[in-house]
């Protein structure tokens, strides 16, 4: 017996948190009574329905490993986030944790306003279980890392809210614990205390710590993590090397929302064409019929990932013949940002011959956009810019990306260092 | 069994959090007034004086020295009123550290009536300095305060963790107990003595372990004999059980009251 024990210890002993198929469920009411006498008058009245969150997760992270958790809102992962943080339990499975256990998820919660910033260290890493020792040794390490200097000894409800959060997250952060669970902190402060946030929480997991974190941002998540679990309706989707996960899920999600944009296109439409199109103008001697766009396959979509290669085919109709015709673009980000216009004239092209039926495809080999939303203005024109058919908006684009790079645009590029 | 030894352990390292709240709750009780924690004193010092005034020469009671046979009473009283008060709120009112931060929930019960008892602690300074010049002290006989104080504390542990975890599903219990805890009083001999209550429900009497509980301080502070052994094991019994089952019906509803808040 005592062998066996010894055994699967030592088999365990990289293990620090296992979670085994674990489902839970909320209870939804409709009219929820708290009161005794609601519970003891309106016994019928408690009527609720059965959410299920969970169906079924089950993982391992070992120690010193970092994990992220991904899916979309309500899809669960927050909900295990809480379960491993022990503040709910799980209705079947078993979760099985070793060491402290801290979390970096309501930040600064417990803070009392009226005391000063180093009492509120105490009490807040009382809350995280330290001894008043353990305190002491790392109180000062906490005041250093939260930058507040001789603020430190003032009350805590004169503090910025930056101020605010940065001494929450360094108590959270120098607890020493043995697990950390992370729900989207770094949107903390600026850009370089969220750069100092990073590379404390690599140091710690260099030095053992075992991270999970919850987040909408992949790209944190793929410096941090060795492993993604994609949670959709209460499963693990799929599980793997956070690139590889992302790719699918973004692949996924644009899918999602070039449906509900499809649907919500074809609604405008169908509004759209009782009344006049203060989108659509021109003397319609040559029509657009039809735009889509497409992949490298060939496929119509209207997601792209940043860089992809990109066709435009507009299908035409034209009245007479037509000798004129300047075929435009141009491409306006979400908040109405010009981002790029180009036409026939412009690429020396001279103009266009239409008549009858045709398609004119256009042909982008590298969408240099950030991700982000963007619409596209076509249109047929006269070279002195007399219209005939022109379309604001006339189709959307969705580029997405696994990094989170800022600015307009993506230029291309790669680093070296000599 | 296995869960209570965890949990047991838990609440050991989860000590200093304790410690903080108590601290906290003391300090901030006063916070802002000119005075202070001198009001820890003052408070029970003027609730003597009113009781002197109302008892001595209002509604004569025909007990000698009886502001002070009712202050030795109503001390102790008042930490086991807190504690219940306190502790059907205490879950409640941190409802933003339990719905967010784990940690194990006993601390709060355990906290609203330590607090509630370090404050009677303190009290009792003042009372032992009115005692000294009413009808003096009597040092071989004040130790037997500690086995009253830590039944005391036992019953009112068990009564704070059955109603702490029972208000967060029924709201309505935080002013049923404040209602019981009055009616409770007067059942309890805090402002007679044991020998005005009628022969015929004496018994029914004794087993309010309260009853018990105000009789060994009167005991030892007013008449400063000590208290009956068969009192104290009865009152130590049912605090015990108190105790025992508001401990397992706490960490049974423990589980939800996040989901609950």
């Amino acid at each position: 017996m005592e062998t066996m024990k010894r055994e699967t210890a030592t088999e365990n002993q990289d293990i620090a948190i296992s979670v085994r198929d674990i489902t839970k469920s909320f209870k939804v009411y409709y009219d929820k009574g708290v009161s005794l006498k609601d519970k003891l008058l309106f016994r019928g009245r408690g009527r609720y329905e059965n959410h299920q969150v969970l169906r079924g997760v089950s993982f391992d992270v070992k120690r010193g490993e970092a994990i992220g958790l991904i899916g979309q809102n309500g899809c669960g992962k927050s909900t295990t986030l809480k379960m491993l943080t022990q503040i709910m339990y799980p209705d079947s499975g078993t979760i099985t944790m070793k060491g402290r256990v801290s979390a970096l998820i309501e930040l600064g919660a417990g803070f009392h306003p009226d005391m000063s910033g180093r009492e509120n260290i105490y009490t807040n890493a009382a809350i995280f279980g330290l001894t008043r020792k353990e305190v002491d040794a790392c109180v000062e390490e906490i005041i250093a890392f939260s930058e507040l200097g001789e603020y430190i000894d003032n009350p805590v409800r004169t503090y910025s809210s930056g101020m605010y959060m940065r001494l929450a997250f360094s108590v959270a952060i120098n607890v020493n614990a043995d697990i950390l669970l992370v729900d989207e902190i770094l949107a903390v402060g600026d850009a370089a205390f969220q750069a100092k946030c990073f590379n404390k929480m690599r140091e710690i997991k260099a030095e053992g710590t075992t991270i999970v974190i919850v987040s909408h941002s992949l790209g944190q998540i793929e410096q941090m993590c060795e492993r993604s679990y994609w949670i959709d309706k209460g499963v693990v989707r799929k599980s793997g090397i956070p690139r590889e996960v992302h790719a699918e899920y973004l692949a996924f999600m644009g899918e999602k929302s070039a449906e509900n944009r499809a649907e919500t296109e074809a609604a405008e439409k169908n509004a759209a064409q009782g009344g006049k199109d203060d989108k659509r103008w021109g003397s319609r001697e040559a029509v657009m019929e039809s735009v889509e766009m497409l992949d490298e396959q060939g496929r119509a979509t209207n997601c792209f990932h940043s860089g992809d290669a990109a066709t435009v085919r507009i299908r035409y109709k034209a009245a007479g013949k037509l000798s004129d015709v300047v075929v435009g673009l141009a491409v306006y980000r979400s908040d109405q940002t010009y981002m790029f216009g180009t036409n026939t004239m412009i690429d020396h092209l001279g103009y266009a011959v239409m008549e009858g039926e045709g398609l004119v495809e256009l042909h982008m080999q590298d969408l240099a956009l950030i991700s982000g939303q963007y619409t596209l203005d076509l249109a047929f024109h006269k070279p002195d810019g007399f219209a005939y058919d022109f379309w604001r908006e006339a189709c959307t684009l969705q580029i997405i990306s696994d990094k989170e790079e800022s600015g307009a645009v993506s230029l291309k590029h790669e680093w070296t260092f000599h | 069994m296995g869960m209570t030894r965890k949990t047991l352990r838990e609440l050991y390292d989860y000590r200093n959090m304790i410690y903080m709240l108590v601290r906290k709750d003391l300090r901030g009780r006063y916070k802002g007034s000119a005075l202070g924690f001198l009001w820890t004193f003052l408070n029970p010092l003027l609730q003597l004086a009113v009781y002197t005034l109302v008892f001595s020469t209002v509604m004569r009671a025909g007990i000698p020295n009886y502001y002070l046979f009712l202050f030795v009473a109503l001390i102790p009283w008042l930490a086991m009123a807190n504690s219940v008060n306190g502790g059907a709120t205490c879950i409640l009112s941190q409802q933003n550290l339990v719905t967010k931060i784990h940690f194990p929930r006993q601390v709060l019960p355990i906290a609203a009536v330590t607090t509630s008892f370090v404050n009677m602690l303190l009290c009792m300074i003042v009372v032992l300095v009115v005692c000294a010049f009413g009808v003096g002290l009597d040092l071989a006989i004040l130790w037997y305060l500690i086995p009253t104080m830590l039944i005391e504390y036992i019953l009112a542990m068990g009564l704070a963790f059955l109603v702490s975890c029972l208000t967060v599903y029924f709201r309505d219990l935080e002013h049923i107990i404040g209602i019981f805890v009055m009616a409770w009083q007067f059942l309890s001999p805090v402002m007679y003595g044991i020998d005005m209550v009628p022969e015929r429900v004496y018994h029914i009497f004794m087993l309010n372990p309260m009853t018990a509980v105000i009789l060994s301080y009167r005991d030892i502070l007013f008449y400063k004999t000590a208290p009956h052994l068969n009192t104290m094991l009865l009152a130590l019994g049912m605090g015990i059980f108190f105790l025992v089952v508001g401990w397992f019906v706490f960490a049974k509803l423990e589980r939800h009251f996040a989901e609950e808040l």
